[in-house]
């Protein structure tokens, strides 16, 4: 018993040596805080644009990730921020209907903008990243390529408390079922939308469990035979929707279409098994937010700085679609990027 | 001592041809008795006679099957204690249940607290705590916690919580098992002030001098069934045995055996709780000795550093040439010595298992890997055979047993063992008359066929009437040797007290 | 046998009220097909050893807090040890369930050792192993990419019954460390011994049982399982993410143990009980998504399935008691 327990404490011991280090200081320079709202392969493509910008912008930048992905982590998180003196701050709020009074704090002691994820009715200076209705109605027009005769299609979300989830999955069912452009539109979770062509037969959430997210998508397919398509609006979901596809053999009659850029996913773009992908540009959300942060503490004039900003307080990083015919080039460019092989 | 209660004047609680079961077992069988005004009723029996259960059904904790109760003349039916208590019959248990977290008078109004509105009125709890008090002879401040109090002030203040809520019958199972003398006779004197106040009293025990110091009458109870009934000043030991026995015990003293080789070599031994006290002995096989000593005198810490249970300070155990020290209760039973401990719910038995897995609890795991099945079963046939477990099977639960029946399972598991070293710690405990007979006359077999046996005993009857030599502690060390000529009460009251020769 | 009719007739319940329900909602369509069956075969088989593992401890008298955070370990270690370390299966395996059960180790030597609280030490394990893996993945998810197929054929494999029912490999697994578990726990002497220091450890200490060697055993193979379960559950979904990876999977654990009859005072259950209330939550999860459209109720359903099965677990037990 005594030498397992040796093992164990050696064991424990050699952790660290293998682990990665996370850490980016440039001495006496201002405090910059990029604050996600998850922890996910998204963000660390986005933290790539961090690392890149922070030389130029000449800026001491820290990460933080939510490890749960809840509104209270995140508040304490920008609590902490402020205490640690960052001057300027970017994040992608979790609950911005709740978090305004929170944010306007923020911004009174430091310089606030939002990215991913937009709390337009706080005093933030400017929101960077994709309009997320816009993107969803992208991931309806991928669905109508699949499906061009119609069909059943089932959505997995990870929840569907976040803002850019309901406007993700609003612009999907909008464009499926050909209404206007509306984005303050909301079809509740548990309602079976039917178009003259398309229908969305049911959403599920998954609260960010992968396990739960297969298991979903295996039980949707066994209780309906006629999908002819599974939607996953999160990064994760894609390659699990593409593994229940696999286990109830229907590669081929089930198409898969997904958001963000798992490597999977665009694995599974190349081999055919998933028809495309809607991708956001995380590295430039990272890149952008920490370049305009930047720009912004150079300058100490408030009134000179208003016109740093971007028209409408909006840097539009536009969201693009990605199917077989992009995926090589997206997916080299990509791989540059964060610097794999 | 004659009885307040007039010929003719209606009986404060008249108890008719009840009956109780339980899971098919017939706990009451028509037990009749009428209780009276001011009069004291020893109710005697052995453990599993039903005393138990027909105090139950007087305080409403269990419903008669059968028959009827009368207060007063009129007949009653109460669905809980809380009836009864109404009522003013009040149950104090065997084993004290107070909520010793908290005070003196939280705990003297515990569900009946003075309060206006939802807020306590404290003081006049207080203060009428004092007065409660006071007629049970307990001077105790109310803020004290009852955590605090030695048990026999524990005893007086269940008491007074009784006579608070206005009881007019008292019951008290087994009321002096865990007092000192000092305690006891305390109690004696207020026993007798209440029933110059008109309280009926019943008292349980099995302490034959308790029934005479204080009963008017004494009703015996065998086997759920009333068993004969005579007046206190009639009351001789013997009668009371008969009475609860049906039948002649055997004689307790035992035929001297020579002792033999050395069985176990104490040296230097120092506990836990006496780490300067020192104790050095040898027990011969075939010897039966006695350790007598006052309450807290390291008796039991002994027997523990012994069985390896508690590690030893200090000190050389050498059992059967085998060198124990820094040993545990494995490596003990392994030498060849067992301990029958002092609590036999908490530390003897598991009580949610069964006879046949606790007779074999100790004796499996020499054994083999796998549970030996056909060794268990016969195990338990023959364990159940030779010490008369009553029993319905081997499969029964352990905890609906008698605690003298319970104690020998305790003592069957260990013989399983085979041990040449016995001890044990208040062997006869909560234990019936006839029980205890029965396992005086095993250990007398024991150490007849070689066994060496040490035991613990805080009644010196039994000290006396077992040993061969008595061992008197005081404060963690042997005061003093006694052998069976010099062994007295008045000589081991002496060395116990630390008045010892050197 | 007795004690499990609460169960096993909840059990029967959902199935069949699933089945009539969901031919209500939809007439092509049933709640018993083979893919359904195989589907939920397979999640039972990785569920049903967690809960195994949690009964474990729980019969011990004691809980095991850090199961979640075990499978987390596993499912973040044995992708490291396969890509980045770029071990063969042969040697990542063990090397992970060694991990594991050393993590068992530490918990039975604090608690056995030290007298802490079973719960005060794997709460906080709970948070550590969590947070160390988080740290250690620098919050990377690990993936398993795809050339490791033979591997996570444990989790997702079949083997061929009928044409179209395959029984799973995962359910398999649970069915061989099931049997394990219940001759440990009735035919052998130390599983007697576990469930007397469950119901009274004081007692068992002065009968000469190895109390303390036989808990940290306990918390040894609670945590060795956890990290089987955990291997499992990566094979199955291909990644894990420190962050999320098992996140509540001990309340499952201990939900379905205590479902199937496990007390968690100590000192009683069986395994096929344990195996009975773990199959009883993936049912559960399985028909509401069968039979509803979206799953906001699911927490609800669980919630309120379990406290009827334990009312009737109770309900039956007292029929039992008065008729005899």
């Amino acid at each position: 018993m005594r030498t397992i327990l040796i093992a164990f404490t050696f064991a424990f011991a050699g952790l660290p040596a293998c682990g990665r280090e996370q850490a980016s200081s440039t001495k006496g320079a201002p405090k910059i805080a990029f604050i996600t709202n998850c922890v996910a392969e998204f963000w660390t493509i986005a933290n790539f644009g961090v690392e890149a910008a922070k030389g130029p912008a000449g800026v001491e930048v820290s990460v933080h990730m939510p490890p749960n992905g809840t509104a209270e982590e995140q508040t304490r998180i920008l609590e902490d921020a402020l205490g640690r003196g960052a001057v300027g701050i970017a994040v992608s709020p979790k609950d911005p209907e709740n978090m305004t009074e929170l944010l306007d704090r923020i911004a009174d002691k430091a310089i606030l903008i939002t990215h991913d994820s937009d709390a337009p009715k706080s005093k933030r200076l400017c929101y960077v990243g994709v309009d997320n209705y816009e993107a969803g109605r992208m991931c309806g027009q991928l669905v109508k390529e699949a499906l061009q005769n119609g069909g059943a299609i089932v959505v997995v979300v990870g929840t569907l408390d976040q803002d850019n989830a309901r406007r993700r999955r609003q612009g999907l069912i909008d464009e499926l079922l050909d209404r206007s452009m509306d984005s303050t539109r909301f079809d509740p979770q548990d309602a079976v939308l039917k178009g003259s062509k398309y229908e969305i037969r049911a959403s599920y959430t998954d609260q960010f469990d992968r396990q739960k997210c297969k298991a979903i998508a295996q039980d949707a397919l066994g209780k309906w035979s006629d999908i002819a398509c599974l939607v996953g609006l999160f990064e994760y979901e894609p390659p699990l929707l593409l593994e229940s596809v696999r286990s109830a053999a229907k590669l081929g009659t089930v198409k898969v279409v997904a958001f963000d850029e798992n490597s999977e996913t665009l694995q599974g773009i190349v081999d055919g098994h998933v028809h495309g992908t809607v991708v956001q540009n995380p590295y430039e959300y990272g890149r952008a937010s920490v370049e305009l942060l930047g720009k912004l503490l150079n300058e100490p004039d408030a009134h000179k700085r208003a016109a740093l900003l971007p028209p409408g307080g909006f840097l539009n990083v536009p969201a693009r679609k990605i199917t077989k015919d992009n995926v090589a080039a997206f997916w080299q460019d990509l791989k540059q990027k964060t610097g794999k092989k | 001592m004659t009885s307040r209660a007039q010929d003719g004047a209606p009986p404060v609680l008249e108890v008719v041809a009840i009956g109780k079961r339980f899971d098919g077992v017939q706990a009451l069988r028509s037990v009749s008795l009428q209780l009276h005004a001011g009069e004291v009723v020893a109710l005697i029996g052995e453990n599993g006679a039903g005393k138990s259960t027909l105090m139950k059904v007087l305080a409403g904790v269990h419903q008669p099957d059968e028959g009827s109760l009368r207060l007063l003349g009129r007949e009653v039916r109460f669905a809980d204690p809380k009836a009864a208590l109404a009522a003013g019959i009040a149950l104090i248990h065997q084993e004290l249940n107070l909520c010793d977290n908290l005070t003196v008078a939280g705990a003297l109004f515990l569900g009946r607290e003075l309060r206006r509105g939802p807020f306590l009125r404290k003081r006049a709890m207080d203060r009428q705590a004092v007065a409660a008090l006071a007629r049970t002879g307990l001077e105790v401040s109310p803020h004290r916690l009852v955590s605090s109090l030695a048990p026999g002030q524990q005893q007086l203040l269940e008491i007074a919580r009784a006579l608070h809520g206005r009881a007019r019958v008292l019951i008290m199972d087994e009321p002096t098992s865990c007092l000192t003398d000092t305690e006891t006779q305390r109690l004696y004197a207020v026993v007798r002030e209440l029933k110059a106040q008109g309280t009926a009293i019943v008292w349980i025990t099995h302490r034959m001098a308790e029934v005479l110091e204080l009963a008017d009458r004494v009703v015996a109870l065998r086997d759920g069934e009333h068993t004969g009934e005579i007046a206190g000043a009639d009351a001789t030991h013997e009668r009371m045995v008969a009475m609860m026995v049906g039948r002649q015990l055997r004689s307790q003293l035992r035929p001297a055996h020579p002792p033999g080789e050395v069985a176990l070599v104490v040296r230097g031994l120092c506990t836990r709780a006496f780490p300067r006290a020192s104790v050095d002995f040898e027990l011969r096989c075939g010897e039966v000795v006695g350790i007598a000593g006052l309450l807290g005198s390291g008796r039991s810490e002994l027997l523990r550093a012994l069985f390896g249970v508690d590690r030893a300070v200090a000190g050389q155990i050498t059992c059967c040439g085998v060198q124990l020290g820094g040993h545990d209760p494995a490596d003990a039973v392994r030498a060849g010595l067992v301990l029958v401990p002092e609590d036999r719910k908490l530390q003897g038995l598991v009580l949610g298992m069964s006879v046949r897995e606790n007779l074999s609890l100790a004796t499996l795991r020499a054994r083999g890997t796998f549970v030996d099945g056909a060794y268990e079963r016969d195990l338990c046939v023959r364990a159940i055979a030779d010490l008369a477990i009553a029993t319905p099977h081997g499969e029964q639960r352990v905890a609906v047993l008698s605690g003298g029946n319970q104690q020998k399972v305790v003592l069957g598991k260990w013989l399983a063992a085979e041990p040449r070293v016995l001890l044990l710690d208040e062997p006869t405990r909560g234990v019936d008359v006839a029980a205890r007979a029965e396992i005086y006359a095993r250990l007398h077999e024991l150490a007849g066929r070689g066994v060496a046996v040490l035991f613990v005993s805080s009644e010196l009857p039994e000290v006396l009437a077992l040993a061969d030599r008595c061992l008197v502690m005081h404060q963690g060390r042997v005061e003093g040797e006694l052998p069976r000529q010099r062994m007295s009460e008045a000589a081991i009251l002496t060395l116990a007290t630390g008045k010892g020769v050197a | 046998m007795k004690k499990l009719l609460g169960i096993t007739g909840l059990l029967l319940a959902v199935f069949v009220v699933t089945t009539l329900l969901a031919q209500q909602a939809d007439g092509s369509n049933s709640f018993l097909t083979a893919y359904n069956l195989q589907n939920l075969l397979q999640r039972v088989g990785m569920f049903g050893i967690l809960s195994i593992a949690a009964a474990f401890v729980i019969v011990t008298g004691g809980i095991d807090l850090s199961i979640g955070a075990v499978v987390c370990t596993a499912g973040c270690m044995l992708p490291w040890l396969l890509k980045d370390c770029a071990l063969p299966p042969w040697l990542a395996l063990p090397l992970v369930l060694l991990l594991c059960a050393g993590i068992g180790l530490w918990h039975g030597i604090l608690i056995v050792g030290l007298r802490l609280q079973p719960f005060v030490v794997t709460l906080c394990g709970l948070l550590l192993y969590r947070g160390l893996m988080r740290w250690f993945t620098n919050d990377q998810t690990m993936g398993l990419g795809s050339d490791v197929e033979g591997l996570r054929w444990l989790a997702n494999g079949r083997i061929p019954i009928t044409a179209s029912f395959g029984f799973p490999v995962s359910a398999l697994i649970l069915l061989v460390v099931a049997v394990l578990a219940a001759v440990f726990f009735q035919r052998t002497v130390w599983g007697r011994h576990l469930f007397a220091l469950g119901r009274n450890e004081e007692a068992a200490r002065f009968s000469g049982v190895a109390t303390g060697r036989l808990t940290i055993l306990a918390y040894v193979v609670c945590s060795l399982l956890a990290g089987l379960a955990g291997c499992l559950f990566v094979l199955y979904v291909n990644s894990a993410g420190a962050s999320s990876f098992g996140n509540f999977y001990e309340l499952y654990a201990i939900a379905g143990a205590v479902l199937g009859g496990v007390a968690l005072r100590g000192g009683e259950g069986t395994i096929l009980g344990v195996v009975l209330g773990s199959s009883l939550m993936q049912v559960l999860a399985m028909a509401i998504v069968i039979v509803g459209s979206g799953n906001q109720l699911e927490f609800a359903i669980v919630g309120a399935v379990i406290l009827l099965g334990a009312a009737a677990d109770e309900g039956v037990r007292r029929l039992l008691r008065r008729r005899r």
